[in-house]
């Protein structure tokens, strides 16, 4: 290996520098990265450009300057195409953000209920929430529509464009997962405390505000962010429950806008921008607690 | 208790009605109920509601008052059967029935590959490793609608797209190219989108598995003189075998019950029509639930039927190895 260093060209160098491994490594790490960030740099990028850079004959992978247009044709009451996205934007926090706080009160009771006490059935009713992983949302969707057809009609509630009946089918999808979580979160605090407690002469519900729950923050903040995160994300229910314009979440405004006739990926890409920065700021900031939420529960789909 | 009974059954109920135990199941009960309300009343009763729809005729017409809908027996399942989005037509239209299974298996496997190759390489240590971390979740954590139309529009057929351009400037294609609506390329880029969305769930998984396995395995094969490549295939492969089982398991599922991606890319047109796709196309362009209902209906026995194999057979195989 000594001999001529003088002969060996730039890429004997190299070969001698690194081993194939740490190639390996590295053009792997590069392709992740490369093939996840570029779509998310492109998506920002995009909703800066103007229709004309949009429409050109190659892409500008660079938009000249930060130009607002799109921005404006969504929230801009005076712009000639204005969009109206800050209702879509109200209207989906409006159904996640119950969805997440129910869900987690719900869970919070279920769950120590499973992991704690004994009760008659339990396994089979820890197997039948589990199920529901199994079925696919679309097979659900039409008996739920026409079952909540039905039961509305009597009632007096409509099925469509009801956004409490959209967080009650947020709420079947979510439980589940929330649960799992929170119980395999429940077991693993010791039980000693609580015991202690109980004999103290507190009740169980006291035991649960006092003591498990103030030790259980982490896996409450990871599961409120997750259900909020389904909620936030959920395209098909409100796809189908949704008709009016004035009541469309996120999702469902987005696909109205990239389907008009009048292509203009400008102001999707910055629609898209808008939905998708709150939900990477929060993960970023919670993505110790999150990712091993993601891994326990998985999102369903 | 059993001589208390024999006394005085009030006495017993009472004292049974004050025990712990029977304290503690009450309250159980109580503090579960809602979960249980809301996934039996929306999740199971319609799961089992969808069986009865699906042999009858729900229409648009007879939504409101879908429980008088008249029964048909079949023909649902038959006319699905006899569709001709539904059946095998040839190699070049497949039919939703085979599109499902080709989609879901295809795409199940590459996931698994890309998750392992994504742990692997977050399972050494470099500089930046808990950002690169949080970034290789990205794909799995954005909303399904965004990325979706990212990939639209970096698949754009105007020369404007991305790959267009990238491709005619390296003189590949000379002129633009619609690939998500050309049969055949648009299935592969649903199965590669699919890939890169959900990779980050089974790395997650593997990662943890990984970090799990004893380190003095590797100084063993070591000292036997095992190079990495061996390492890697007779140490760290035999100890993830059974997490990758178990994410092939759940990802075969929720994708073959996916309806947003496909939808959202190609809106199942171009062979890349699913039946989730299908069932929606039935159900809700058509109006003809009872159609939808059999095609759902159709979709879960082919889901179930090939977990009762996995599980019976290769999940058993791994256990015995």
């Amino acid at each position: 290996m000594q001999n001529d260093t003088k002969n060996m060209n730039f890429l004997d160098h190299l070969a001698r520098r690194m081993d194939w491994q740490k190639f390996l490594f590295a053009i792997t790490l590069t392709f992740f990265l490369t093939s996840i960030l570029f779509p998310f740099y492109w998506m920002v990028a995009s909703s800066f450009k103007t229709r004309a850079e949009i429409g050109g004959r190659e892409p500008v992978y660079v938009p000249g300057s930060l130009r607002l247009d799109a921005y404006q044709e969504l929230l801009d009451p005076n712009n000639p195409a204005y969009q109206d996205f800050g209702v879509n934007i109200l209207n989906t926090i409006k159904v996640s953000l119950p969805t997440a706080v129910i869900a987690v009160i719900l869970a919070v009771f279920g769950s120590y209920a499973i992991a704690r006490l004994k009760f008659r059935g339990k396994n089979f009713m820890v197997n039948a929430i589990l199920v529901v992983y199994l079925f696919p949302g679309i097979l659900l969707i039409i008996p739920l529509f026409s079952m909540l057809a039905r039961i509305g009609d009597s009632i007096g509630f409509d099925v469509q464009d009801n956004l409490g009946v959209l967080i009650f089918t947020y709420l079947a999808q979510t439980l589940p997962v929330a649960l799992y979580m929170l119980t395999n979160y429940f077991r693993t605090i010791p039980t000693e405390i609580e015991q202690a407690a109980l004999i103290d002469g507190c009740s169980r519900l006291e035991v649960i505000w006092r003591i498990t729950l103030p030790l259980a923050v982490p896996a409450l903040v990871s599961v409120a962010i997750y259900t909020l995160m389904i909620a936030w994300n959920e395209f098909l229910y409100a796809f189908v429950f949704l008709n009016s314009h004035d009541l469309f979440t996120m999702p469902i405004k987005i696909n109205t806008i990239w389907n008009d006739p009048s292509p203009r990926p400008n102001v999707v890409m910055a629609a898209s921008t808008i939905m998708t920065v709150p939900i990477m700021v929060l993960f970023l900031a919670l993505e110790k607690y999150l990712a091993e939420g993601l891994s326990a529960g998985g999102v369903k789909g | 208790m059993t001589a208390l009974s024999e006394k005085g059954t009030a006495v017993a109920r009472r004292r049974r009605w004050k025990s712990m135990d029977a304290q503690e199941a009450r309250l159980a009960w109580l503090l579960i109920s809602p979960t249980t309300l809301i996934v039996f009343g929306l999740v199971l009763f319609p799961a089992f509601f969808s069986i009865w729809i699906s042999f009858h005729d729900v229409n648009l017409g007879n939504l409101n008052d879908v429980f008088h809908a008249p029964f048909i027996g079949w023909d649902n399942y038959r006319a699905v059967f006899n569709d001709f989005a539904f059946k095998w037509q040839g190699l070049d239209n497949w039919g939703a029935a085979i599109t499902s299974i080709v989609y879901t298996l295809a795409a199940t496997i590459l996931t698994l590959i890309m998750g392992l190759a994504a742990s692997l390489v977050l399972n050494r240590p470099f500089r930046g490793r808990g950002i690169a971390r949080a970034i290789f979740l990205f794909p799995y954590v954005a909303p399904i609608v965004s990325v979706a139309f990212v990939w639209r529009w970096l698949l754009d057929p105007r020369p404007s797209g991305v790959l267009n351009d990238i491709l005619m400037r390296l003189s590949i294609i000379d002129l633009p190219k619609a690939y998500l609506s050309t049969r055949g390329i648009a299935i592969i880029l649903v199965i590669i989108f699919e890939a890169w969305r959900y990779f980050p769930f089974a790395m997650l998984m593997i990662l943890a598995r990984l970090q799990a396995v004893d380190r003095t395995m590797y100084e063993a094969a070591k000292v036997d003189g095992a190079n990495t490549w061996q390492q890697f295939w007779n140490v760290t492969l035999p100890e993830l075998r059974y997490v990758m089982g178990a994410i092939f398991l759940l990802r075969l599922m929720w994708t073959f019950n996916k309806f947003d991606d496909i939808f959202l890319l190609t809106g199942g047109g171009f062979g890349t029509n699913v039946l989730p796709v299908l069932t929606y196309q039935f159900s809700f362009k058509q109006f003809n639930f009872g159609r939808g209902a059999a095609t759902a209906m159709i979709l879960l026995v082919i889901l179930v039927i090939f977990m009762a194999f996995y599980v019976g057979i290769v999940m058993r195989n791994i256990d015995e190895e």
